[in-house]
Order: C-alpha cells, then structure tokens, then sequence
C-alpha cells in the first residue's frame, strides 16, 4: 500500500511535527511502535496515510470550502474498532488504535 | 474544605481513574446541592437523568458519545445528564410564586400577594414567558445556577469533574426524556487521575476587561489586597501551566493507553 517510505508522506511529516512541537524529543525513536502501526492500519484500510487524512475531508458543493466530514468520520470508526481488537484487549490494544487516532489527531481529524 | 478552595480548585478534570466507582451517596450530594440553587419563581426547572457508564450497553454508549467528548465519558464512571422542563411554568398557573409568599420568602412589603400574583405576575409575566423566544435562555441561566451548585460539591466531595456536550437525538430515546425537556450540557464526574491542580489554574480575561462600576467603560478596579487575601483563603490558585505538567499529560495518556 505505501510507495514510499512512511515517514516521507506530509502526513507523516505533520504527525511527527505535532507530536514534537507537544512532547519534545523524537517521537519515533521515543516510541517505536507508532509508525509501524500506522503502516499496519494504512494496509487495513487500503489507502496511503496522506489518502487517508484526504479521505476525512470533504468539499462543500456550493463554496468548494474543505471540511472534516462527519459522515467519512463514522466509516472509518468501525475499521479502526476492528483494526483495535485484531491487537488484542486492554491497554495494549488500544494504544495500538490510539496511535493511529494520534496520527489523525495531529492532522486535524477528531476520532475516538 | 472551605467554600473559597472549593471555588479555587475546580477546574475541568479530564482525566477519571476509570476503576475507581463513586459511591452513590456521593451523587445524591451532589443533586442535593442542585436542588438548593437559585431559580427565578423558584420554578426549578432543572432536571437531571444519573447514568452509570458501566450499566450502559456498549453500542449505546459509543452512540451517546460525541467527538470531542468520547474520552471524558470513558474514563468518567458517572454521567448527569442536565435537562431543563419547559413545561414547568405552564403547569404551575403561578402556584410556586404563591408558595414563596406562603413560607415568607416573598412578602407584602415588596409588593407580592396572592392576588398581585393571579393579576400581574401569571398573566402579564409568566404565562407570555412560556411562549417568548427568550424562555430557553432564561430558564438555561438558573438551570446554570443550580447546576454550578452541583459542580462545586463534586469537588467538595474530592472528585473531579468536566461538563460536556452527548448526543441529544440517541439520550431523548435511551434515557426517556420527556419532549417537552431541552437538553444543556452532561456532567461527567469520577476521582481524578490527575492530580487536583490538574495544571494550575486555567487563565482568564483580565478581571477589568470583564467588570465594570457604574457603567461599561470603567472597569470595577481590582484591590490587590483582595487579591491577596484569596490567595491565602486557597481561592486563587498557581495559574497554569505548573511545571510538569506535560509530563504528566504524557504519563496519563501512557497509562491509559490515549493518544499522544
């Protein structure tokens, strides 16, 4: 699914950004887990990290204006349900959806 | 705890320990203190429905969060969900200025008699604010007042607390709630997993920027002496940001498994 290497995607940039301007330090190398889940979620759900903050993000018809649709929002709840319990219960598990909802996070998209 | 720390350490807590229950004596607390509020006619219009997340089903609970607030309600063991009750004024035909009158809240001296109340009161004040496009706002101000009452006496208590918006639409039909009830806001309340400064004092406008002495334009001007003395009385409290208190925002989100 990725054509590149992860952490080249603006996406990935972005997150990586986020996570520093918040946290200090480099996030990657603080956690390890974090990109390599979120290559794992991006082969779940088929689409490359910048194709999937795209994917949150409409148009409107009338004024072209960019907004964080609701409704891309809910189809994508259940896949990251489900992508949370293939990693098995408790904590564990949900970090592993937590970085992906931190990925969408620090991209302007609010899931939980 | 004296009622200036109580004022002085309330601030949204966002961070429940998700484990630990409130006891339900410590909720009834808390709509007691809901109860005694102040309300206009004392028509207290306020309602509020206690759910405890544990005995949600799972699907309605991720139906009753919204976005913005899905963290909170997770780790918050109890929710109150506030309501006001449009029809409380409607029913009443005035009973409950007349029952001020009759336990000597409201007397002839300031001109309140039963019979002021059936000529003037009901008909020319109450009755048209049931249908005035300003009945919502009204009433969502002294629901305010009781339920800032109830706020404060979950941090009397020693638990934390964070009002926030739910999804109205799937609460109406979950919790019963009558059609003639308008939603306001839920609390979410549980022990804190933060610690009870949770960061310091949130900031605020300048104190002249937002009151005034006589008219608008001249600030009411603040005496540092005051100040001072809330200080001691716990009331004013270190603003935020306390040191640390990144760290500890990481280490919660760690623990807990959140998003960083």
């Amino acid at each position: 699914m990725l054509e590149r290497a992860i952490e080249s995607y603006e996406s990935v940039i972005a997150w990586a950004n986020g996570l520093r301007q918040q946290w200090g330090g480099d996030p990657f190398d603080e956690d390890p887990a974090k990109l390599p889940t979120l290559a794992a979620f991006c082969e779940f759900v088929g689409k490359d990290p910048d194709a999937l903050v795209a994917f949150c993000f409409l148009r409107k018809r009338a004024t072209g204006e960019r907004f964080a649709s609701k409704q891309r929002r809910e189809e994508l709840m259940p896949k990251l349900k489900e992508f949370e319990v293939a990693g098995g219960r408790g904590v564990e598990a949900r970090r592993r959806r937590s970085h992906v909802v931190s990925f969408l996070s620090h991209n302007g998209v609010l899931i939980h | 705890m004296e009622f200036t720390e109580v004022v002085g350490i309330r601030r949204s807590i966002r961070f429940f320990d998700p484990e630990r229950p409130v006891e339900r004596e410590k909720v009834q607390k808390i709509l007691e203190a809901m109860r005694l509020g102040s309300c206009a006619m004392n028509a207290h219009w306020l309602r509020a429905v206690v759910v405890y997340r544990d005995e949600l089903d799972p699907d309605v609970f991720e139906k009753l969060k919204i976005p913005v607030a899905g963290v909170i309600m997770e780790l918050a063991p109890v929710h109150i969900y506030c309501y006001g009750d449009m029809s409380v004024i409607a029913k009443d035909h005035g009973a409950r200025p007349k029952q001020l009158i009759d336990i000597g809240a409201l007397a002839p001296s300031h001109g309140w008699t039963h019979r002021f109340v059936d000529e003037f009161v009901w008909p020319q004040l109450l009755e048209p604010l049931t249908t005035s496009p300003h009945y919502p706002a009204a009433m969502a101000f002294d629901n305010g007042l009781c339920a800032a009452q109830g706020l404060l006496m979950a941090y009397n208590e020693g638990l934390g607390a964070c009002w926030t918006a739910f999804n109205t639409e799937v609460a109406k039909e979950v919790l019963g709630i009558p059609d003639d009830w308008i939603p306001h806001y839920m609390l979410n309340v549980g022990y804190p997993l933060e610690s009870r400064e949770a960061g310091g004092q949130r900031p605020r406008p300048p104190f002249e920027s937002l009151y005034f002495e006589g008219h608008v334009g001249k600030p009411f001007r603040r005496d540092e002496a005051v100040v001072e003395e809330l200080k001691q009385r716990k009331m004013i409290q270190a603003p935020a940001p306390l040191p640390g208190r990144q760290q500890e925002l990481r280490e919660l989100a760690r623990r807990l498994g959140l998003p960083e």
